[in-house]
């Protein structure tokens, strides 16, 4: 009061803040998908090494122009353009050449997710939008090829195995590794098909973190293991390999794209596992789980319209006014 | 022993160790108190003394014919300067009696009373007299409280106390239990309930102690151990754990048989019915990781908050944020010229590094609002939809039914201010309804 050199900070109400940020969030996705890429890594080598650093730089660099672009502040320091980076190169095979990862990062953090509004405001999960945008784009990419220049001789040879994915093997029907390597460790497909246990230890680690809940990852896989029965598939096979656990850990539980309550984790987690196993045997063997998880985003405010939970003491409201209108006359006469 | 609690909430860091151990001490008067006239809810009071008026400690300065309404009095010997508006604590200046203190203060000459002979009208009049309202910061009308249109089968003293850093409820628990325990009973009389249950947080097992060796073999009486979660303390989250009944939206207590008062609400009860003594002075915790001392004091209403910081040692370096009441649904004080009112449980001093930061980012909907929110709403998005103009499902998703804990905001990982949007959000939606009307 006579002091009037006293600063004092106004806010509103509550003065108290828990330590979660969004960029602790974002770097604990990143730490849980660190066994994954050093798995990946420990097989492709180099190959690896180069997708990785190539998507983590067209991140950050399509976010900061983008921002640029926009006038906006720049939002690296959330951490979300790297975590979209990282999985858009897992989503890639080693021999993928490096401007289509590029592409698709840029596609993936620059129009899905900047030009939606920022993080937040992205209706789909930026790095499947990126993957599935170039699958669509491949007609044009005979004519890029022509014009970049393959990296391939400067990092190395590639192991042969590694050209056929395990589901497209599963397809074939021939040469399939067995449940076990898929599960401990094998060379095949994307760089996060290498192992199905690096992935499963990341998910823990979110769910222990509690930045993922239960419901989607155990909706979702059990979706997708009851389905492949169904259709007289080998359901474990179809869990462990391709990009379901990926998905089921790492992708459909994006806080963003992915409803809000328990109920409606559970129907978009079951919905998706569904849809993987309809593509995988319909389609063709890859890329349904990127598929499915962008078509269920698309759903997400719907689920959680409809499974929007009643306030406190609505349930118990609407109890007692069915009982008192349910009240038999004569024990009241 | 039993512990009991409601669905959701948050466990917050309690940070009562500051002053949880300190009696209850006095500090001398100020030089001039300012009473507002309009500290409670419901209607204003309209002044009874005009400026050079001389008043006493006790003497009725303010009243109101409306129902829903509290007295305001005197809290020392004076003389009048000024009615006028001054700086209230939530910002806004609200007309108020200034008083200069007198030097010499004369011992108030309270009326003994038998309280057990006292008739539920009696009781009624006396707390209506004494112009008590909620002191747990809702500043509700308490013999309003206490005259419930519909049967009543418990009474709840809130003793919860749940917003962290406040231990002034819990100092009294153990220096009055007496009181609390003889002011319960009178407002359990005055709703005529057949149950006293005491809800008390775990955090507090001396005052667990020292109310279960009072009541221990009384039949109605009952201590119900509380976990220790916020918003423990909000009525409806009190009345789910202790008798497992919810208040349906836009219910009041009353409606499933339950009226709650807090501590020292009771207490003043107790003073108004043994003594006739008015809502004057009250119990309240200076505390923060930036005060000097922190302590629990009783002060007169209407005393500076600046004077009782400066009396309880200041700040410990450098000011950060001054906050009158709890941390979680305090409010935050840009000049230190408003005083101590009735609702008034706490004064806290916090270091620059204790203050929040204000930037604040979209919502990621992480959903952590929603797996807190004790009233199961979407704080998500009734943020978004209030900062994005669309107060219509802003109403949709329950921003009405907020009573503006705190919790989302706590837990956003993206700083958001859900309260300020909620806030803003309830003056919109209301003007919508009132124009629909």
């Amino acid at each position: 009061m006579a002091d009037k050199n006293l600063t004092l900070a106004i806010s509103s109400s509550p003065h108290l803040r828990s330590p979660d940020t969004v960029s602790n969030a974002m770097r604990d996705v990143l730490l849980a998908l660190l066994p994954i890429t050093l798995v990946s890594i420990y097989f492709f080598k180099l190959h690896a090494v180069f997708l990785i650093l190539v998507c983590l730089a067209a991140a950050a660099l399509t976010e900061l122009l983008f921002r640029k672009v926009m006038n906006k502040p720049s939002s690296l320091d959330d951490g979300s353009a790297l975590v979209t980076g990282l999985l858009v190169a897992l989503c890639f095979g080693p021999s993928t050449a490096w401007w289509t990862a590029a592409l698709c990062t840029f596609i993936g953090v620059g129009i899905a997710k900047e030009l939606m509004g920022g993080l937040g405001w992205n209706r789909f999960n930026p790095a499947l939008f990126g993957r599935v945008s170039v699958i669509l784009l491949v007609p044009i990419f005979s004519y890029l090829s022509s014009i970049f220049v393959s990296m391939r001789p400067y990092l190395g040879e590639i192991d042969m195995v590694t050209q056929a994915t395990p589901l497209a093997l599963l397809k074939q029907g021939v040469g399939m590794p067995g449940l076990f390597d898929l599960f401990l460790a094998f060379p095949g497909g994307a760089l996060a098909e290498t192992s199905a246990l690096a992935l499963i230890l990341g998910g823990i680690y979110l769910f222990y973190k509690e930045h993922i809940t239960w419901e989607i990852p155990v909706s979702m896989i059990v979706a997708v293991f009851v389905v492949a029965l169904i259709f007289g598939q080998n359901p474990l096979y179809h869990v462990l390999a391709g990009g379901v656990l990926l998905g089921a850990f790492f992708m459909a539980t994006d806080w963003v794209t992915s409803p809000i309550t328990s109920k409606g984790k559970l129907i978009f987690g079951a919905a998706i596992g569904i849809l993987v196993i309809v593509f995988r045997v319909g389609l063709g063997p890859t890329e349904g789980t990127a598929f499915s998880i962008l078509i269920m985003n698309a759903f997400v405010p719907y689920i959680d319209r409809v499974t929007k939970r009643p306030k406190f003491g609505e349930v118990a409201a609407s109890q007692s006014a069915s009982v008192s209108a349910g009240r038999p006359v004569s024990k009241t006469s | 022993m039993t512990v009991k609690t409601f669905s959701q909430g948050v466990f917050l860091p309690h940070y009562k160790e500051f002053s949880e151990k300190k009696s209850i001490t006095t500090i001398p008067l100020p030089k001039e108190v300012v009473i507002p006239l309009h500290q409670h809810t419901g209607a204003p009071c309209r002044a009874l003394v005009k400026p050079g008026d001389e008043v006493k400690a006790g003497q009725r300065i303010g009243e109101s014919d409306a129902f829903v309404s509290a007295y305001v009095h005197a809290s020392v010997d004076g003389k009048v300067t000024a009615v006028e508006p001054r700086p209230y604590f939530t910002g806004t200046n609200v007309e108020s009696v200034v008083i200069e203190v007198d030097a010499k203060q004369s011992k108030p000459a309270w009326q003994e009373r038998d309280t057990s002979k006292l008739s539920i009208d009696e009781i009624r009049a006396a707390i209506k007299d004494a112009g008590i309202v909620g002191m747990g910061g809702a500043a509700f009308p308490t013999h309003v409280k206490l005259s419930p249109p519909k049967p009543i089968d418990a009474f709840i003293v809130n003793a919860c106390e749940c917003e962290p850093f406040l231990t002034c409820d819990h100092r009294m628990m153990l220096e009055m239990t007496d009181m609390l325990l003889e002011g319960a009973r009178l407002a359990q009389k005055a709703v005529s309930a057949p149950k006293l249950i005491f809800g008390v947080e775990t955090n507090k097992p001396d005052a667990i102690q020292a109310l279960n060796s009072k009541i221990a073999g009384e039949a109605g009486v009952e201590l119900v151990a509380l976990d220790v979660k916020y918003p423990q303390g909000s009525e409806k989250q009190l009345i789910k754990a202790v008798l497992d009944r919810e208040v349906p939206p836009g219910k009041l207590p009353f409606d499933v048989g339950v009226v709650v008062q807090n501590v020292a609400t009771c207490i003043a009860v107790y003073e108004a019915c043994r003594y006739g003594k008015p809502s004057i002075e009250r119990v309240l915790t200076v505390t923060g990781d930036g005060a000097a001392k922190p302590q629990n004091v009783l002060v007169k209403m209407g005393t500076p908050i600046g004077h009782i910081i400066e009396q309880c040692g200041g700040f410990k370096g450098e000011a950060g944020k001054v906050i009158m009441g709890g941390p979680m649904t305090g409010w935050a004080q840009s000049r230190l010229d408003t005083s101590i009112v009735k609702g008034s449980s706490g004064i806290l001093l916090f270091s620059p590094a204790m203050v929040a930061e204000t930037e604040h980012k979209a919502c990621v909907r992480c959903g952590k609002c929603v797996d807190h929110c004790p009233m199961f709403l979407y704080p998500n998005y009734i943020s978004t939809y209030a900062e994005t103009g669309r107060f219509d499902l802003a109403d949709e998703w329950g921003a009405m039914d907020c009573f503006e804990c705190g919790v989302c905001v706590y837990v956003c990982p993206s700083n958001r201010p859900i309260v300020q949007f909620v806030r803003e959000a309830k003056k919109q939606i209301a003007a919508a309804r009132a124009a629909r009307n």
